[in-house]
């Protein structure tokens, strides 16, 4: 089907991001095999969406299309709470900073 | 004992000069923490004789008090007194609100609702008087006001909390943490004028759903 190839086509897309940001060390290998397994995945059930209807049925959803949107809102909800825990971390630093220079400079004319 | 009078300030180059002037007329060293401003507050308040420390970035009025605090401990001073920066609050009262700390207090809280609060806008009151309630309910403290920013602190009281909170949000923080200590605070009248630059300058009622948020979402 058309949007088997279209979905895939765009992930592969992805994929190949994530190799270059992976040649220019701008993520880690942890972060870059992570990142595979999820895309791998997605492929996988893009290709063969049986699969979640069977693992659906064992987990008791009807629906495999159900679970995989389920499965999707929860990882987009981690992801989005640890993107704010890392910006607010980000933004205390910021602050020390800040601190740390206006007590250093204390005697500099500005 | 030494008392240092923290006034953080952003872009209040128009204000900030004869608030200070006030105040070093009054007796009273002043830490001016200029607060990332993109005007010269900071120049203004060297030639009022303030001493300037400047964030390079803005970081939020209570970012702009821990950073005076810690330059309080620095230069050993043993008081503070949190002063605003838009001439809101009156110079001449400075003396009051730091009083109950030469008697065992390690905190007073300026409140304008045992004072006068003149031309207080409505929303405003409204808003304030909410806050009151939910720090009733947060910290278990019956203030008659609360987010006054008048307020004189034992250097040695400020040592046991900590204040995590850049933005407004800090002002609550204060209060749990003088919930959490048990620390032995005491309220004392001021006068708060509400004039249109102040309205102007200060927050917006709506922020205060940005300040629920900072408390709610961080530690």
């Amino acid at each position: 089907m058309l949007i088997q190839l279209i979905l895939v086509a765009v992930i592969l897309m992805f994929i190949g991001r994530l190799v270059g940001q992976f040649r220019n060390q701008k993520i880690s290998g942890w972060e870059f095999i992570g990142w595979n397994i999820i895309w791998l995945g997605a492929i996988i059930i893009i290709l063969f969406p049986d699969i979640t209807s069977f693992l659906a049925i064992k987990v008791g959803v009807t629906r495999g299309v159900d679970l995989v949107i389920y499965v999707s809102i929860i990882l987009v909800f981690y992801l989005l709470f640890k993107m704010l825990m890392r910006i607010e971390n980000i933004e205390k630093d910021i602050t020390k900073l800040c601190r740390q220079i206006a007590l250093r400079d204390e005697n500099k004319d500005n | 004992m030494k008392t240092l009078v923290i006034i953080p300030a952003k872009d209040e180059q128009r204000k900030i000069e004869r608030v200070v002037k006030e105040i070093v007329q009054n007796g009273w060293p002043v830490l001016v923490v200029d607060d990332g401003s993109q005007d010269d507050t900071a120049l203004a308040a060297k030639a009022a004789k303030a001493a300037v420390i400047s964030h390079p970035l803005n970081r939020g009025q209570g970012a702009a008090l821990k950073t005076g605090i810690d330059y309080a401990i620095i230069h050993g001073f043993s008081q503070v007194v949190f002063f605003d920066a838009d001439g809101q609050m009156m110079a001449a009262e400075i003396a009051k609100v730091a009083a109950p700390l030469s008697d065992g207090y390690e905190v007073a809280l300026g409140s304008r609702f045992m004072g006068q609060a003149k031309s207080i806008p409505r929303l405003k009151l409204l808003t304030l008087k909410l806050a009151l309630y939910f720090t009733r309910l947060n910290t278990g403290l019956k203030l008659s006001d609360t987010h006054n920013g008048f307020q004189a602190w034992q250097i040695s009281a400020l040592k046991k909390i900590n204040l995590t909170q850049d933005r407004q949000a800090y002002a609550s923080q204060l209060l749990q943490e003088i919930s959490r200590h048990k620390l032995k605070f005491k309220e004392v009248p001021v006068t708060i004028f509400y004039t249109d630059y102040s309205k102007g300058k200060g927050q917006s009622v709506f922020n205060a759903f940005n300040i629920l948020w900072d408390l709610i979402i961080k530690k």
